[in-house]
């Protein structure tokens, strides 16, 4: 709409502006002949509706008339008829006065401004709508859980240092001790660079077996920086679905069954505001995972506490 | 087959204090993977790859070994850790037929790309 108004309001306005120079034009040419050019020009670039001046007053005296005849009009000398036939001509061209022109233009203006804005606001919303949920974290958010000591854990203990969130559960074959023995290495190359800037936390996918004792004693066997993590199924459901975490545990498991349990296996970095940061994967060698870690660290603008 | 099995796994769980199971430890884990090892070698030698599905040839051939094994590892991680070899097997044959059809792990594909622009 905006982009058909605005040619034609462009051509309008040219044509006016030709009209009005051109009739200037022939004006200065007949100045020219009749009186100094040097006043000519200074009474251009003082005031154009200055009447004062004789030759302009002789001039105008044809239109002046007419001019009277049409009270609110404020037309400047520069562009009054010269002839008869020119007033004729000028009054056929009808409606379309400079006043027209004005409002046509203002209209014009009103309308493109408020087009342009109703667009960049279209395309912000746009813009925010996709970002909704990339912004946000998908990874992460609020959760309850008990850690090995007994006491509560909630995602607002993980904020203030980087942390490392690790999903496993204490009769885990061969994959979680490997990668628990990861963590213990990345924990050291962190530490030693950067000093205190990491938790490390492992929470337990198979709460049934893995109490708050059981992951003491079993992550003694690591580093004494983890700390373990465990709750009841639900709130072990509730973490695991909000780090996108894939497990299998049964609810209903009897006491001393033997049962492994499947989960996905990545490390969750997260950054001292609780925001996900980065996923690393098994592939990680120990000081690839310390390196990565290390980065986003160095990265961080904001404060970490030690 | 733990049902029917001579040798009852002794690693059962250890019920702990408060309600839990006592996981293996690192000794204990230690000894469970030696234990494998011993018998995943002599399947090995016998040319037996899955002992889950020739449960019988696997325990005539290798007896002593799958005893020890069994004794040192919880009943789920035996299972876990048989299939886990023929799942690790398929794998490697599937690397090795890829590897024979010009094939190459991404990452030294790029290094191999990386060197041919500097060898231009």
């Amino acid at each position: 709409m905006a982009s058909i108004l605005k040619p034609s309001m462009r051509a309008a306005e040219t044509n006016i502006c030709r009209q009005c120079f051109r009739l200037q034009a022939r004006r200065n040419i007949t100045s020219i002949s009749t009186q100094n050019p040097k006043s000519e020009i200074r009474s251009r670039s003082n005031n154009i509706s200055s009447t004062t001046r004789p030759s302009q007053a002789v001039r105008a005296r044809p239109i002046l008339t007419k001019q009277n005849a049409r009270p609110f009009s404020s037309t400047p000398p520069a562009c009054a008829y010269k002839t008869i036939e020119e007033a004729k001509a000028r009054t056929k061209i009808g409606p379309f006065s400079w006043q027209a022109g004005v409002l046509f233009l203002l209209a014009g203006a009103g309308l493109t401004v408020y087009f342009r804005y109703e667009k960049a606001r279209m395309a912000r919303a746009r813009v925010a709508e996709a970002n909704k949920g990339v912004g946000k974290p998908l990874v992460g958010g609020p959760f309850h859980l008990t850690d090995m000591h007994g006491r509560e854990f909630t995602e607002q203990d993980l904020k203030g240092k980087y942390s490392l969130v690790y999903f496993g559960f204490t009769h885990c074959p061969d994959i979680c001790p490997e990668e628990l023995d990861k963590m213990a290495g990345m924990i050291d190359i962190v530490r030693e660079k950067y000093g205190d800037v990491l938790k490390p936390v492992f929470i337990s996918c198979d709460p049934a077996r893995d109490t708050p004792e059981v992951m003491r004693r079993y992550l003694v066997d690591f580093h004494k920086d983890i700390l373990g993590m465990t709750g009841t199924w639900q709130e072990v459901k509730d973490v695991c679905r909000a780090y996108r975490v894939y497990f299998s545990t049964p609810p209903d498991v009897q006491p001393g069954q033997d049962y492994l349990v499947d989960h996905s296996i990545y490390f969750y970095l997260m950054d001292p505001e609780g925001d996900f940061v980065e996923a690393i994967g098994r592939n990680f060698t120990v000081e690839a995972a310390g390196r990565v870690i290390g980065d986003h660290v160095a990265d961080w603008r904001g404060k970490i506490e030690k | 087959m733990g049902w029917f099995s001579e040798s009852p796994s002794h690693a059962a769980p250890e019920p702990c204090k408060d309600g839990g199971y006592i996981a293996p430890d690192r000794s204990a884990r230690q000894q469970c993977w030696d234990g494998r090892d011993a018998f995943f070698q002599c399947l090995d030698r016998h040319d037996i790859i899955d002992s889950v599905k020739e449960p019988e040839k696997a325990r005539k051939a290798c007896a002593p070994e799958l005893k020890a094994f069994e004794g040192a590892c919880a009943e789920s991680w035996v299972t876990y850790f048989k299939k886990r070899r023929v799942f690790e097997h398929q794998k490697e044959q599937t690397m090795k037929k890829l590897a024979a059809e010009g094939a190459q792990p991404l990452d030294s594909a790029t290094a191999a790309s990386a060197a041919a622009l500097k060898g231009r």
